[in-house]
Formats: structure tokens, sequence, C-alpha cells
């Protein structure tokens, strides 16, 4: 990850405090527009070539790629923590001044829980609500004991984050995200360091408050499975440049249950994924052979 | 049942050294009182003892001198390296421009500035604070900055996500995450003020009302009372010891819950 390239953002937040909400996060608004994104980093490492990718309101994302292919340069991308070479990425169909926004926010999960070691898992989880100057009436504590309810965490917010295992980590991660209401939820790789059990668990419980929530969310993965449970379109990415070389509908209707996995579809769309991804390692892997 | 002391693992810590300690001791006494060594040259356990005893109005005021100049100049280390330290990460041009300078503080011999220092400070007191805060400061500067700067990324990332302002950053992010370096900081740093403060001393060489432990060893030499000598020696040692057995409890106090330093692992 190439966290030290972070640049500060703009601090315009007011003007779109007070616009409609409901026309925004009507169905099938585009909530994110990545329009021929190039990304050069200084050493000539091109991380992303001609991204274009629309996400619109309600849809689960995932984007699905092998090491290397810029799905998490994208994804920050996405979140306005990176500075694109060339193109455009529009949120809201406006520019990044507008997240922040009532109706227009957005959260990150970052791969590790990205916790602050020193503070109790309540602080942990209030810390975007301070960060805004929420104070503590009681709603704003409503809100954080909703979020720890939500991912089943009641009970732990006096606890350090050491004293929880990785998967309730995890879930305190997801709870301080989800504490802003978030409208679009940008998740990188949350659950790869987990165990299988964990993971499913936690993919249940996403999809759930996802479901619950109306969010948007794009979710990287480079697990097919979870990928193809989870969302409703897969984008499959190549690397070396890293590039969009697919974009696959799973037309399972949700609430998706554990029977899912097992059924024949699930195998059904796992090998129409899984080729895609083999075409798509396929071209990184030729155009290395080529460099040398 | 009853676990035996010996498989206690805080007695063990104490008592293990303590034992060494009265066994050196011991065959220190033995050795002296063997071969009839004149107190003069090597004093013996029993001897520095009695000085201690009968010595201990002028030897306690020494002490409070020393102490005086070291938590003096520790204080002003702490204070004056944390806040270079925060000018250091305001900015990369002003780390650049001023961290050699720290550094040139650090590699210059005290004993070699100090007489400049106390031509150009009247007050000794002040003088000699001057010396002991150039030999303590940098420990907590280069710790404090590090500590500034290591900053989980992610972390840091979602702080710009939200527009977070550099104060908020400053005082939710990097002053937490470098409370484990401060300290590791403040353990050298504690113990450099002291040895700041005994070696400039030894340069100034003040007598008088003034006097500290280091004059007292000084002076000590000079009248051959050598048992006085390892007396004054035994209480900088002593402070030394309790000094950094002070910064460990605090940093344990103020880490304890969350830094892998002091966590307690159970097996």
């Amino acid at each position: 990850m190439t966290a030290n390239t972070v640049t500060p953002l703009n601090p315009a937040r007011e003007p779109d405090v007070d616009a409609p909400v409901p026309e925004a996060l009507a169905a099938g608004r585009p909530v994110l527009q990545v329009d021929g994104v190039n990304k050069i980093y200084g050493n000539g490492t091109v991380a992303l070539k001609g991204a274009d990718l629309t996400i619109k309101q309600g849809e689960f994302v995932s984007l699905l790629g092998p090491s290397g292919c810029g799905k998490s340069t994208l994804l920050r991308i996405m979140a306005g923590l990176g500075e694109v070479t060339t193109g455009t990425v529009k949120w809201w169909e406006q520019d990044y001044g507008v997240v922040g926004s009532k109706g227009r926010k957005l959260a990150f999960v970052f791969q590790n829980a990205t916790l602050m070691p020193w503070a109790r898992v309540r602080k942990n989880i209030r810390l975007p609500l301070d960060l805004e100057h929420a104070g503590n009436a009681p709603e704003v504590e409503k809100k954080i004991d909703d979020a720890l309810d939500m991912v089943g965490l009641t009970g732990f917010d006096e606890s350090f984050p050491r004293e929880l295992s990785g998967g309730m980590q995890m879930r305190a991660s997801i709870a301080r995200a989800m504490v802003t209401e978030p409208d679009l939820l940008l998740m990188d790789e949350p659950f790869g360091a987990l165990d299988e059990m964990t993971r499913n668990k936690l993919n249940d419980d996403v999809l759930k408050l996802w479901k619950e929530k109306g969010w948007t969310i794009v979710f990287v993965t480079h697990s097919v499975y979870e990928a193809v449970y989870l969302s409703s379109r897969v984008v499959v990415m190549a690397a070396r440049p890293g590039r969009i070389v697919d974009d696959i509908e799973i037309k399972e209707p949700y609430p998706r249950s554990p029977d899912f996995r097992v059924s024949t579809e699930f195998a059904g769309y796992c090998r129409q994924v899984s080729m895609a991804l083999e075409r798509a390692s396929a071209m990184g892997e030729k155009k290395e052979g080529n460099d040398s | 049942m009853k676990t035996p002391l010996i498989q206690n693992e805080r007695f063990v810590q104490i008592a293990a050294p303590l034992v060494v300690g009265v066994l050196v001791l011991l065959m220190w006494q033995l050795t002296v009182m063997a071969f009839e060594v004149p107190k003069y040259i090597v004093p013996s356990p029993v001897d520095i003892g009695q000085s201690l005893v009968s010595d201990f109005s002028s030897l306690f005021n020494a002490l409070l001198m020393t102490l005086k100049v070291t938590f003096l100049a520790f204080a002003i280390s702490v204070v004056v390296g944390v806040a270079a330290s925060l000018l250091f990460v305001q900015s990369k041009w002003i780390e650049i421009s001023l961290f050699p300078y720290a550094v040139l503080m650090q590699v210059t011999p005290i004993v070699a500035i100090a007489p400049l220092i106390i031509i150009w400070v009247n007050d000794t007191t002040w003088a000699l604070t001057i010396c002991a805060v150039i030999v303590a400061i940098f420990p907590i500067i280069s710790n404090t900055t590090l500590g500034l700067r290591s900053v989980d990324p992610n972390l840091l990332s979602m702080f710009r996500m939200y527009r977070t302002s550099r104060w908020q950053e400053l005082v939710r992010l990097r002053i937490p995450s470098a409370l484990p370096y401060f300290f590791g900081g403040l353990r050298i740093s504690s113990g450099l003020a002291l040895i700041g403060a005994v070696v400039a001393e030894f340069v100034a060489g003040t007598g008088g009302a003034k006097a500290g432990l280091a004059y007292m060893i000084l002076q000590s030499g000079y009248n051959l009372q050598i048992p006085k000598m390892f007396a004054a020696l035994i209480l900088i040692t002593v402070t030394g010891i309790l000094l950094f057995g002070l910064m460990v409890w605090m940093s344990d106090r103020a880490l304890r819950n969350w830094h892998e330093s002091a966590l307690k692992v159970e097996h």
C-alpha cells in the first residue's frame, strides 16, 4: 500500500450541507464515476491505466485481481486519498468537496483493523464523530451504542484493542466506519487476515448491514468466492499496468444465505469469475515476459 | 499450596542481584582486612558506611545541590526537547535546517565547552544546569521526533479523510503514537542529566555553599578522605538508579494498557 503518498485534501466541506439528499441517494444514481483515470508514481510505475468505472447507488461492487493490479490504489483514489495523474473522479456527480456533506459521507475500512492501540474500543469507534466535533450528546452516544450493537461488540466498549481477537478488532473497525452512517463504504480486503469461519460470518454481517442501511459498497478482495458471494457486480482487474478488464454482474437475488455458497449457480459464477481472473493474470504475466 | 519463594519471579528479581551485591561487599571487606590495605588507598565497605554516617550533613547538602541541577536540567531538557520535536515535525524544512545543530550539541564534549559556559554565565547553578541540558537534551529531541513521525499511515489517511486540522492530528494521533518513544528518551536523558551535572561541576570546581557531590569527590581526593569519596560516589550512583527507576515506573504507568513494551505476557 502506498500510504505515504497521501495528499491533504481541500477543506471545502460546507457548500452542500443542506443540499437535497433524497435525489442524490435515489437508486440507480451514480455514486462514483471514475473516468479515464491513470495513476503513475514518481518512479514511473504505472499503477492504473485508463480506469473507467461507474458505481451506482445501492450497488455492492467487488474489485478483484492479482497482487499489484492497482485495486487498492483505485480504492484509495475513490476515497480521495490519492491524486490521479490524469482522468477524473466524481462523487455523487460532483467534485470531492461534496464528500462529507449530508447524505454523502464515505467511510474506509482498511486491510487491518487500524485501531488506535492506546484508546479503548468505544473511543476508537467514536473517533470519526470526535473529529467532526459531534460532542457527547445522548444521540451521539446512542449512535455509538448502536454501532457496537450492530457488530456484536456490546460490552466490549471499555476493552483495549489488544484485548480483542482479530475478528473482533475488524468488527470494531467496521463499527467505526458505520458510526458516521456513511452512504459509500470502501473496504480494502478487510477480512483477508481472518480465518474462514470468521470471514464468512463477517461477510454475512456486512451483507445484512448493507441491505438494512442502503449503503453503496466497494469491496477489494482477492478471493473469488468472497467476491461472488457478496457482490452484485465483480470488477476484474489485471496487473502491469493495473487496469480493469472485466465487469461481471452477479444476478443472484439478496438476501443470500450460506446455502448460496453450495449452489450450482454459485459454482457457475465462481467459474466465470475465475476464468476472467486467469485471463487477467495471463495478461499481466505476458506483459511482464515482454518487459524482461 | 504455597509457592516456594524461589519460584516467585518478583522475589527472585530482587533477591538475586541483592545476593550478588552482598557477596561482592563481603569479599571486598574480607580482602581489605586480610591484606591490611590502608583506608586512603581502598577503604572497606564498613569504612564507607561510617563516612556516610559521620559526614552525612555535608554529603546531604552536596546531594541536594547536585539533585537541584539534575532536575532543573532534566525539566528544561524535556520542555525544550519536546518543543523542538514539535517544531521539527511541522515541516521537513525546519527539521533539515535545525537538526544538524542538535547533533552538533550532542557530539561536542561537554568538558570542552563547560569552561566557556562557566565564564559566560555568572550564576553557578545556571551555568551547571546549561551544561547538563546540553548533555541531556538530545535523546529527548531525537526520540520524540522519531515518535511523532512514527504514525500508522492508515490512521493518518483516515484522519485526512475526515479532514482534521493539524492540531487534531497532533493531539489525537501524533502525540499518543510518540509516547513510547518519548519515554524511551526520558530514560536515557534522566541519567544523562545527572552525568551532565556531575561532569560540569568537576570542570567548574565550585566550592563553598554551592558544592555538589562532584566537588565533594574532588575535595575528598585532595584530602585523601577516600571513604568520603566513595560515599559521594555511592550517592551519585543511587541517585542515578532511583531516577532510572522513576522513569521506568512512569513509562509503565502510561503505557501498560496498550504498548508492547509495557505489557505483561502470560505464558
